[in-house]
């Protein structure tokens, strides 16, 4: 016989797995609108702020759950991580408006070179279906994967950013300050992303070992 | 508190040597009724001043535990024990040591009150001090006062204590019931579902006491009631079918588990 918690445990996995597409969605967007130069701001506003109600509803219900079942274990390392987790991918939906604005301020930049971002935005994305898997598998070995990509991530930040503070000319066009604005700021984003994936999957290990992450 | 709770662990299932920093070591308990064996072979340490929770399913061996530790469980027909308890390092079943000086070492406290029907508030709590020879009045009533303070029902009855202990309620009659154990001035107190028979407001009262008692006594207390053993203890014993499956630091047994029989019992999946 199933457990009236059990019940409960299934609505907030589905509205995590809910906030887990709708993230990865936001986070998809925004990269596109970088590479092809389409302004989705609103819509990303709107991803982002769904995001953001979602995260709210998951604290609430696992306050909820916590309040009526009392939970111990498992149960409760689930609960507990739900909430973290949650904030996670509302990071993401924010990030993702962060980079839809920095693009809507800059506008078009159709002549920027994006190699860089277009590099980290794919590792990223990755990272992100990797946390979401991990979380679907409950895999508590994806975060040591997970935390070499992102070693790499900041290793591209750090790269680009001695890029634009050891310059090879002395004047900038109004055009190239912009591409270069714009990349850091992304790349930024990108960054923090980043780090939430690690978070999500540390949450996993957690639940599945009650053993903080090692890196943490 | 992990400390301590990390090397009782660490202590568990091979036999004891710093005896001395418990005030209660259990070796290789086994408790039989008739031919049925009720407890397999439980190692248990106990640190002074703390708090145990005893859990476990219906049957598991719980209470039966508990009874061998004041010696009760010899005084069921048919029922005997074998292993050591000891208390202070000093065998409770050692052949030199009187049952009753156990009992008043001891002591307990059941799962329904059970005050004297036909004796007063103060005679309830006067009684085993009375059963004891001692006939000073000054000297009772002072530790009546004391017993009901430590039971934290002093200022409820103060005023009435000729009235009989049946005419208060399920929860007071329940700290009288604790008032008269700590009347005796026992090292250990055993509670058997203390507050089972109790409302949510009285078993809030009992575990509030139990947290303040601690400061003085050692408790042992068994509980059906897993947020309360959360709550109220500092360390928690999981017994199924008589046998002791895990035995840990409080956070650690609700939080973490390292049996999956355990996780499984607090989880609510079976039992």
């Amino acid at each position: 016989m199933a457990r009236l918690l059990d019940i409960g445990l299934d609505r907030i996995r589905n509205l995590i797995m809910d906030m887990a597409n709708l993230a990865r969605e936001s986070v998809n967007a925004a990269l596109e609108s970088y590479e092809k130069g389409t302004m989705l701001r609103s819509q990303i506003f709107e991803y982002s702020e769904k995001l953001r109600v979602l995260q709210i509803e998951v604290a609430d219900f696992a306050t909820e759950l916590i309040a009526r079942y009392q939970p111990v274990a498992r149960d409760l390392r689930f609960i507990q991580s739900c909430m973290d987790i949650a904030y996670g991918f509302s990071r993401f939906g924010r990030y993702a408006y962060d980079i839809a604005d920095v693009l809507e301020t800059i506008g078009p930049i159709p002549d920027c070179e994006k190699s860089s971002v277009i590099e980290m935005a794919k590792t990223v994305k990755d990272m992100i279906t990797l946390s979401v898997e991990s979380l679907k598998k409950l895999d508590k070995d994806t975060s040591q994967k997970l935390y070499m990509m992102d070693d790499s991530v900041d290793a591209l930040y750090r790269k680009y950013l001695r890029l634009i503070l050891t310059p090879s000319k002395t004047n900038y066009s109004y055009s190239e300050v912009r591409c270069f604005i714009s990349a850091l700021l992304i790349l930024r984003y990108l960054e923090r992303i980043s780090d939430h994936a690690c978070y999500i999957s540390d949450c996993v290990h957690y639940i599945v070992t009650a053993d903080s992450s090692p890196r943490r | 508190m992990e400390e301590l709770v990390r090397e009782q662990e660490h202590e568990i299932g091979r036999p004891v040597e710093a005896i001395e920093n418990y005030k209660v070591v259990i070796r290789n308990i086994n408790g039989w009724f008739g031919t049925k064996q009720a407890l397999k072979n439980i190692n248990l340490n106990i640190k002074e001043k703390t708090v145990a929770a005893f859990i476990g399913p219906s049957g598991c061996g719980k209470t039966t535990l508990i009874r061998c530790l004041n010696r009760m469980h010899e005084m069921t027909p048919g029922a005997r024990i074998e292993g050591q308890v000891l208390v202070d390092g000093e065998d409770i079943y050692d052949k030199s040591i009187d049952p009753v000086v156990v009992k008043r070492r001891v002591g307990m406290v059941f799962q329904k009150p059970n005050p004297f029907p036909t004796m007063s508030i103060f005679d309830n709590v006067a009684a085993g001090l009375k059963l004891n020879g001692i006939k000073d009045k000054k000297l009772i009533a002072e530790v009546v006062e004391e017993g009901l303070k430590g039971a934290a029902l002093w200022d409820e009855v103060k005023n009435e204590l000729d009235k009989p202990g049946m005419s208060l309620s399920g929860g007071q009659q329940q700290r009288l019931c604790i008032a008269r154990a700590l009347a005796m001035q026992p090292e250990v107190l055993l509670m058997d579902e203390p507050t089972s028979a109790l409302d949510p407001i009285a078993s809030s009262k009992i575990e509030e006491l139990v947290r303040s008692l601690k400061e003085h006594v050692t408790i042992i207390i068994v509980t059906h009631n897993m947020q309360q053993a959360a709550r109220i203890s500092d360390s928690t014993a999981f017994m199924y079918l008589g046998e002791m499956i895990e035995y840990g630091p409080t956070n650690q047994i609700f939080k973490s588990p390292n049996k999956e029989l355990t996780e499984r019992y607090i989880s609510g999946i079976f039992g």
